[in-house]
């Protein structure tokens, strides 16, 4: 599957901040096993683009396809579907069970369309240095903890699209590099598509392509 | 998937409102049980009513006129052809047929055996609604000797009651045959004699019959009188307890011997009440369904967040809101079966310890009951789903 864009614009996005911009208002395709680095200063629009490409809003002109389909047409059944088997995200905002335990949001998203066996949730756990949270609940986190939470979560499904959106705003050299090396990974293994957008380059991740907001 | 409620059970936020979801269990229990109760009492009823009769294998004849009250009196109390039309339209009515009677002037008397006289009145009316006509029944013009077919409780009167009084010897029903009545009619400067003999009695009309060729030509010839409109008809059914004939006799305002059709007054009354309560369990049943539904609203919206944030991740709303729903079909189904078995034991209990010994009422609930509950049960989980779905795609 590819992700495209044709002249998509926010509609609440100041004109001068879509002229600058590679991303808004041109046409642009996501090929598979690509990784692609979308840089965005604050305000240029960075959470929304995640929210388009994962139809969770629709307050845009132009168009963007999953494969040959218009997700503007799309029902809610299949987005469902999408997001079950071929687009995954890790939220700006996480958006995890903040009073159910790290080991229940991560089941109930590995028990939707289970990529890996229940052990693994405890490996990716260790590996990111929060294995000993997975009994407690969520809001008894750091926030940095809860950004490790969402993106083990985000790695529970099969998919050929995983968007991320600041997944290591609050994380530290050392762990940005674990989560780093966990996320190419288990995308390599599905040979899968990364499009992370963040405020500024870095220097462990190595797109494919890099586009400003 | 291979995915379950079990899954998504610690997202539902449930716990707090336990007494509405209890009371949302009871009205329902109680609602259904009201309405499974009532349908089996109703059928009771049928039964109990219907095998006191004692010609159940038959059919009743009842005669009917139309009602005659103070502020009524000068109206017109005929049957036209219309009326009649429209007895014989109705499903209950087998069969109508018209009273005729004389419009002249008629005495009676009894010769040397028989010393009595008396103003006579004589009726006819068709031959298929006489339980016993003799061959000899018939007249034609010309004819002297007339044909009589008397009821049973005449003879049984005279016997009883008119021959002791005179000290007259009582009649066999053989004898009261070999007696011959005169019977002589006047009208229009004329009077003519007729040789009356007793041909049969009857133990279903309440009268005195002679042909109907006879009272058309005595009619016309006394009275100058033809082809008027009965003022009494009788009426053949299968049966006369049905509530739906009295309710029809009852709207159209027909008199009709109460005594015949008693069972069915019984019936019909009980059956109101029957259905007042079955009306009632209905009502229950919707108030606890809105009851429920109040409480799958609050459900929902309180784990609003949480359901959002699973269509988030990836859950089809078709596979949440068919599993949310499922999770009580469970419960409809305990309720429904609670409400069945109950009913069961009030039959039987009914059926031992109330009307013990009368066979013909079953000890156990009637298929329509088993049915009904079927139906009620699919409702319930129909409306459930439908109410969560819509909930659920509003999120």
């Amino acid at each position: 599957m590819q992700i495209r864009l044709q002249q998509v614009s926010p509609d609440f996005i100041e004109e001068e901040k879509i002229t600058g911009s590679q991303v808004w208002r041109s046409d642009l395709v996501f090929h598979p096993g690509e990784k692609v680095k979308i840089i965005a200063p604050s305000g240029s629009g960075k959470t929304s683009l995640m929210h388009f490409l994962y139809g969770l809003r629709k307050d845009y002109s132009g168009d963007i396809f999953y494969a040959a389909e218009n997700i503007r047409t799309l029902d809610a059944e299949s987005f469902s579907a999408y997001r079950s088997r071929s687009v995954s995200i890790v939220f700006q905002d996480l958006r995890l069970f903040m009073s159910q335990t790290v080991l229940l949001n991560l089941e109930v998203k590995r028990q939707l369309n289970p990529f890996h066996t229940e052990s693994k949730i405890a490996e990716m756990a260790n590996r990111l240095g929060i294995g000993s949270k997975l009994n407690k609940p969520v809001s008894t986190c750091s926030y940095g903890e809860q950004q490790r939470i969402a993106i083990i979560r985000a790695l529970q499904q099969p998919y050929e699209f995983l968007l991320l959106d600041e997944p290591f705003s609050h994380l530290d050299d050392n762990n940005r590099r674990l989560a780093m090396d966990l996320l190419e990974e288990e995308t390599s293994l599905r040979k899968a598509s990364m499009i992370l957008a963040d405020l500024k380059p870095n220097d462990f991740f190595k797109p494919d392509r890099s586009l400003n907001l | 998937m291979n995915l379950s409620f079990k899954h998504i059970a610690p997202f539902l936020v449930t716990g707090q409102n336990k007494i509405s979801r209890w009371l949302g269990y009871a009205g329902l229990g109680i609602g259904i049980l009201l309405l499974l109760c009532s349908i089996q009492m109703f059928v009771n009823i049928n039964q109990l009513l219907k095998s006191r009769d004692p010609k159940k294998t038959g059919y009743d004849y009842i005669s009917l006129t139309k009602t005659i009250r103070n502020e009524n009196m000068a109206a017109d109390h005929s049957f036209t052809d219309a009326d009649m039309a429209d007895l014989k339209k109705q499903p209950f009515i087998d069969d109508v047929a018209a009273f005729h009677s004389n419009k002249f002037v008629m005495k009676a008397n009894g010769g040397a055996t028989l010393p009595f006289e008396t103003d006579l009145f004589l009726e006819s009316i068709d031959d298929r609604f006489i339980d016993t006509v003799p061959p000899s029944f018939a007249w034609k013009e010309g004819q002297v000797a007339l044909p009589i077919i008397i009821s049973s409780d005449y003879l049984e009167l005279y016997n009883t009651v008119f021959a002791p009084s005179r000290d007259l010897p009582p009649f066999s029903e053989k004898t009261i045959s070999s007696l011959v009545i005169a019977i002589d009619c006047y009208g229009l400067g004329e009077t003519q004699r007729f040789r009356g003999n007793v041909v049969a009695l009857s133990d279903r009309i309440n009268t005195v019959v002679v042909p109907e060729s006879f009272i058309t030509w005595a009619n016309d010839h006394f009275a100058h009188i033809t082809g008027i409109n009965p003022n009494k008809l009788y009426i053949k059914t299968r049966d006369a307890n049905n509530p739906e004939l009295l309710s029809y006799l009852q709207q159209k305002d027909y008199h009709i011997n109460r005594d015949k059709t008693r069972f069915g007054r019984i019936k019909q009354i009980l059956q109101a009440i029957v259905s007042g309560l079955a009306g009632f369990g209905v009502l229950v049943i919707l108030l606890a369904m809105v009851l429920f539904s109040f409480y799958l609203q609050l459900m929902i919206a309180r784990s609003r967040e949480n359901l959002q944030l699973l269509l988030t991740i990836g859950y089809s709303p078709h596979w949440l809101s068919k599993t949310v729903a499922r999770k009580w079909i469970p419960v409809y189904v305990a309720v429904m079966a609670g409400a069945l078995l109950m009913t069961a034991l009030l039959q039987l209990g009914f059926q031992y310890v109330i009307m013990h010994g009368r066979e013909e009422l079953s000890p156990s609930i009637h298929w329509l009951v088993g049915t009904v509950a079927v139906v009620v049960l699919l409702l319930s989980v129909a409306i459930n789903n439908r109410l969560v779905k819509k909930l659920l795609y509003r999120l």
